[in-house]
């Protein structure tokens, strides 16, 4: 089992070669090699893993009654106690911890049961029935790993239910300790690499969809708002509806919506604006485009309004004809087939694993205000005209905090998922990230901005590693949401500022290019810094102040508990930082 | 699931020598239907081709004990979707380099044929 690309290793206690197969060879997702833990060796492949370093993530799928032997009771219809039970779901829970220090991340397939296995018939669920048992050790092992951010449960469960009663193979596991029918392994190993995309942060983060007979049945500007085939007693009207109904749970999760029609604009939004049962109205979209332009051209256009990349957008139409234009033109932008059968428009979406995300935070729930308060920024630059006053009357404020564990989550959430603003495009794991900032001369701060439009959050980091009185900015990553508002420029200028007051002589930032960071090249070129074109170095010498842009104001907080009180050189404390001339309170 | 265009067995194997060839046309197209199925987890180099002659398993064939257990649940499940009853390809240790039922496609083809042939009323 191997290949190129990221590294996966497997645990288990039975045969899992024909995942590693699966995983393997096929071509969707990232490209994976795979290694495997001889079977049936659980608790030391975990606890000291071996031939591993360099291995990105693990894969840990077990048998419930090898793993908790009073399982094994409990199936022979032995006596034995919840509490034993639970007790070796913790020392499993125990061991996987453990072995998250050898990896990013750890995924763990919950405890199944076949479905031939009756168990205790229609006691199954009562008392001390098997399946009331197992669910409770699967909840138990969830919990016990709640806190653990790099360790993911993956639903075994539904990889079972979507073979059917043939997941089980008798004949497989006689014949090669394979407890599973190949079909399993099959969606096990698209979840697994779902997952691993989900941890990288490739998930998509923008929906494009079709209005005429996709989101709602019928072309609007034939036959009129009032007659659109949406809601009501109609079967279609129904499935158009929850087709909305699920499009509305992802914009709820922090997808953004927008909109590509073909249709005369004003007659569109009237449909949005006045139809009683449409779900989605025109503001839980962050753009729309509808007018009679080519669709590539107008996904393109959103995608740049929007300030995201080709790579975050899955586009949705009912034609195939439009679907086949945008997928040549734009072959970035995933474009699903779409079923005819309209009644299967809400599973389909439910269905996809592009949208899978490993973190949620408060800011994805948020996400739409703050695109709608950018429709209102790019209002206002349009009034105002010129662009220096524009970003002047923004009131822009930034709040910079060193990094702790309060806001440990988003900062690897906007680490992992950020590429274009992104210098070094390092991806991290919270253990990992931790592990960097137990260097005394190292820092790491985040970045909050808000404005009178409203407030994005925590959109920025910058991290410093200091050596031989330089300073090399290890992380630069600003989200794509407040990007082109001068909050770059004052990034840079908090670092400048600080590093002059340590004493050090240069500021020093390497670009690492990739596919997608160029708009972070093209602002570091704007910086002012001096380029070394032969090692893509960009260089500030800290005898010279770097200039903070005008108009913006910038604070700190008192330091949490908890945050590094470490400097580079042990000469500034954290509480004297709050002295530093950048800041205006 | 049904495949289409394919003859009943049962009544496949009391018609004809014509009806024969396309009974067997039938288990053939189940085991490229099964082949078909293994491939997707084989790197492109090692993917079985659907030919008669094909070398499936022993010397110098193309599956490993593993590959040969799943290829074995594919084809069993596809022959129970298309015919409605079971049929049990490891009566004979499949692995045994005695039995060579699954030497080759050929080989696994009358083999199929033949189990048909032991069913009570002369089909599976």
């Amino acid at each position: 089992m191997a290949r190129t690309g990221l590294k996966l290793h497997l645990i288990s206690d039975f045969n899992l070669e024909t995942l590693g197969h699966y995983l393997v060879n096929s071509e969707m997702g990232p490209q994976l090699s795979v290694s495997a833990a001889p079977f049936g060796q659980v608790f030391p492949a975990l606890l000291q893993p071996q031939h591993v370093e360099g291995t990105d993530f693990a894969l840990v799928w077990t048998s419930p009654q090898k793993i908790v032997p009073g399982f094994t009771d409990a199936l022979n219809h032995v006596a034995v106690s919840d509490e034993r039970l639970l007790a070796e779901v913790h020392q499993f829970a125990d061991c996987l911890r453990e072995s998250y220090k050898h990896f990013r991340a750890v995924f763990v397939v919950t405890w199944t049961l076949p479905l031939h296995q009756r168990g205790d018939g229609i006691l199954n669920l009562k008392g001390q029935g098997l399946r009331k048992r197992l669910l409770k050790m699967n909840l138990e092992l969830a919990e016990q790993l709640q806190d653990c951010a790099g360790i993911y449960l993956l639903d075994g469960q539904r990889w079972m239910e979507m073979v059917g009663k043939s997941a089980y193979s008798p004949k497989l596991w006689y014949l090669t300790k394979t407890p599973f029918h190949a079909d399993v392994f099959r969606y096990a190993a698209a979840d697994v690499k779902a997952a691993i995309s989900a941890v990288l942060g490739a998930s998509r983060k923008l929906v494009v969809v079709d209005l005429d007979n996709t989101l709602w049945g019928g072309v609007v500007g034939d036959l009129g708002w009032q007659n659109l085939r949406l809601g009501g007693h109609d079967y279609l009207g129904e499935a158009y509806l929850d087709f909305q109904r699920a499009l509305k749970s992802l914009r709820n999760r922090g997808i953004l919506l927008a909109i590509a029609s073909k249709n005369e604009e004003s007659v569109a939004l009237e449909a949005l604006a006045k139809h009683p049962e449409m779900l989605l109205r025109v503001e839980d979209f962050a753009a729309h485009r509808i007018n009679w332009n080519d669709k590539a051209a107008n996904v393109a256009d959103l995608v740049a309004e929007l300030n995201l990349g080709l790579q975050s957008v899955v586009f949705i139409d009912d034609s195939p004809v439009e679907r086949a234009r945008v997928r040549e033109a734009l072959p970035e932008v995933y474009v699903p087939e779409w079923p005819d059968d309209r009644t299967l428009f809400a599973s389909q979406l439910l269905e996809m694993d592009c949208f899978d995300s490993a973190y949620a935070t408060a800011e994805d729930g948020s996400r739409h205000q703050s695109y709608a308060a950018e429709k209102q920024r790019e209002l206002s630059r349009k009034q105002i005209g010129s662009a220096d006053e524009w970003l002047r009357s923004l009131g822009t404020e930034i709040t910079i905090q060193e990094s702790d564990e309060a806001d440990r989550v988003r900062v690897v959430q906007l680490m992992n998922k950020t590429n274009q603003m992104n210098l070094s495009t390092r991806r991290v794991s919270e253990p990992e990230l931790q592990a960097w900032l137990q260097h005394n001369n190292r820092k790491l701060w985040a970045f909050r901005v808000k404005d009178k439009f409203g407030d994005s959050g925590l959109t920025g980091i910058l991290s410093l590693e200091v050596q031989s009185g330089s300073a090399q900015i290890t992380d630069f990553v600003l989200s794509c949401r407040v990007m082109g508002r001068n909050v770059e420029h004052a990034m840079v200028a908090f670092a400048a500022r600080y590093c002059q007051e340590l004493g050090l002589t240069d500021l020093r930032a390497d670009y690492l290019p990739t596919a997608k960071n160029k708009p972070c090249l093209k602002f570091w070129m704007s910086s002012g810094f001096l380029f070394d074109e032969r090692q893509n170095r960009f260089t500030w010498p800290l005898s010279m102040p770097y200039p903070l842009p005008e108009g913006i104001k910038m604070h700190r907080p008192p330091a949490r508990a908890g945050a590094s009180p470490l400097s580079p050189r042990g000469t500034l404390r954290d509480s004297e930082d709050a002295s530093l001339s950048v800041f205006t309170d | 699931m049904t495949t289409q265009g394919i003859k009943p067995l049962e009544s496949s194997v009391k018609e004809s020598s014509q009806d024969c060839t396309s009974h067997l046309d039938g288990v053939l197209r189940l085991i490229y239907e099964s082949i078909a199925g293994l491939n997707v987890q084989l790197p492109e180099e090692q993917r079985i081709r659907k030919s008669l002659s094909t070398v499936l398993f022993g010397a110098g064939g193309t599956l490993d004990s593993l590959g040969l257990a799943n290829f074995i649940v594919i084809l069993e499940q596809k022959l129970e979707e298309s015919y409605g009853f079971r049929v049990d390809l490891t009566e004979d240790d499949p692995f045994s380099p005695t039995t060579g039922h699954f030497r080759t496609v050929h080989s696994l083809a009358t083999y199929v044929s033949e189990l048909a042939a032991r069913r009570p009323g002369g089909a599976l």
